[in-house]
């Protein structure tokens, strides 16, 4: 019997079951993937950022997370699809823009468009 | 039913979105020009497009009357055209392609560049590499009216002119000739016809 039955004194004919259930939180969402929208990604210079956590708050597919460990920013390339938002929101320059093919990882291959 | 032949041609959402349309309109109209059977569309399922997110865009030439007008996706295209380089590498370009396909690419890079990120390569018979934007001096041309809305500097006034013009150089569905008396653009058809570069695989 959960506790806030035995607590509020509900009585055992007005006791309902939880009623809505939903998945877990997840950090990512294999339905919606952008990443291969990218013509150009940002690369991120660690010598000049500041982990001022601009980019993860600006993305808007929260492509920029922190490593606590290593206390560096990291790149989802699955999700990011290049919106150049990251690079006009700093304020240490330590972004920048360069084209995709240039790199040969970061590939995320589908057979229809998302 | 005659054999037809299907183009698929692939493009930036919202900056190439005329541009892509205009390609396959180019290849229908020279088409038609010859007296053939042709059909020219966006892919519906594509539409609304967002920016950057890959379209599709198809023309159909035939011989005969095309009798599959209501099969709105090319499933076997003979000839893969890509308006924008990077989409190779987020899209399966050659899904549904028969063996001994031909691949048309807007790009300033080297074949052995494009073919590292084509994992199905062993499709292609051809592959034709021409720097359409530096031709025709612009990626995109600003969005204008929707399919079917008037376009006023007629068709193929950008990059879509000289790659398809390129396109003329493996193909003899459409000729150059054809494709110069439609395109807005006829000097960038001529070029891209004469800056192509063919490589047999």
């Amino acid at each position: 019997m959960p506790k806030y039955t035995v607590k509020f004194k509900i009585p055992k004919h007005l006791q309902v079951p939880m009623g809505a259930v939903i998945p877990s939180p997840k950090t990512e969402n294999e339905g919606m993937i952008t990443g291969n929208w990218r013509i150009v990604r940002p690369v991120i210079d660690h010598e000049k950022c500041t982990t001022c956590l601009n980019c993860y708050i600006f993305c808007p597919d929260a492509c920029w997370q922190l490593n606590e460990k290593t206390e560096k920013m990291e790149w989802n390339a699955k999700y990011c699809k290049g919106c150049r938002i990251c690079i006009n929101e700093c304020p240490a320059d330590a972004l920048t823009a360069e084209e995709e093919l240039n790199f040969p990882d970061g590939v995320v291959r589908l057979d229809v468009p998302f | 039913m005659a054999k037809i032949f299907e183009v698929t041609i692939w493009a930036t959402g919202v900056l190439q979105d005329m541009e892509g349309r205009h390609a396959s309109l180019l290849i229908a109209n020279a088409a038609d020009k010859a007296g053939k059977f042709v059909q020219a569309w966006d892919n519906y399922a594509d539409l609304p497009d967002r920016v950057n997110v890959p379209l599709r865009k198809y023309a159909r030439i035939s011989d005969e009357e095309i009798e599959m007008r209501y099969e709105y996706e090319n499933e076997h295209p003979e000839m893969v055209i890509i308006m924008q380089d990077a989409i190779i590498k987020g899209m399966n370009v050659l899904w549904g392609m028969p063996k001994g396909g031909v691949l048309v690419i807007n790009t300033k890079r080297s074949v052995d560049d494009i073919l590292k990120f084509i994992p199905n390569k062993d499709l292609l018979s051809k592959i034709v590499t021409v720097d359409a934007n530096s031709i025709a001096k612009v990626a995109d041309i600003d969005f204008m009216g929707g399919e079917g809305g008037v376009e006023v500097v007629g068709i193929g006034a950008g990059p879509s002119a000289p790659l398809v013009g390129a396109a003329c150089k493996v193909t003899d569905a459409f000729s150059l000739e054809n494709v110069v008396a439609v395109a807005a653009n006829k000097d960038g058809v001529k070029k891209g016809y004469e800056q192509a570069v063919v490589t047999n695989l």
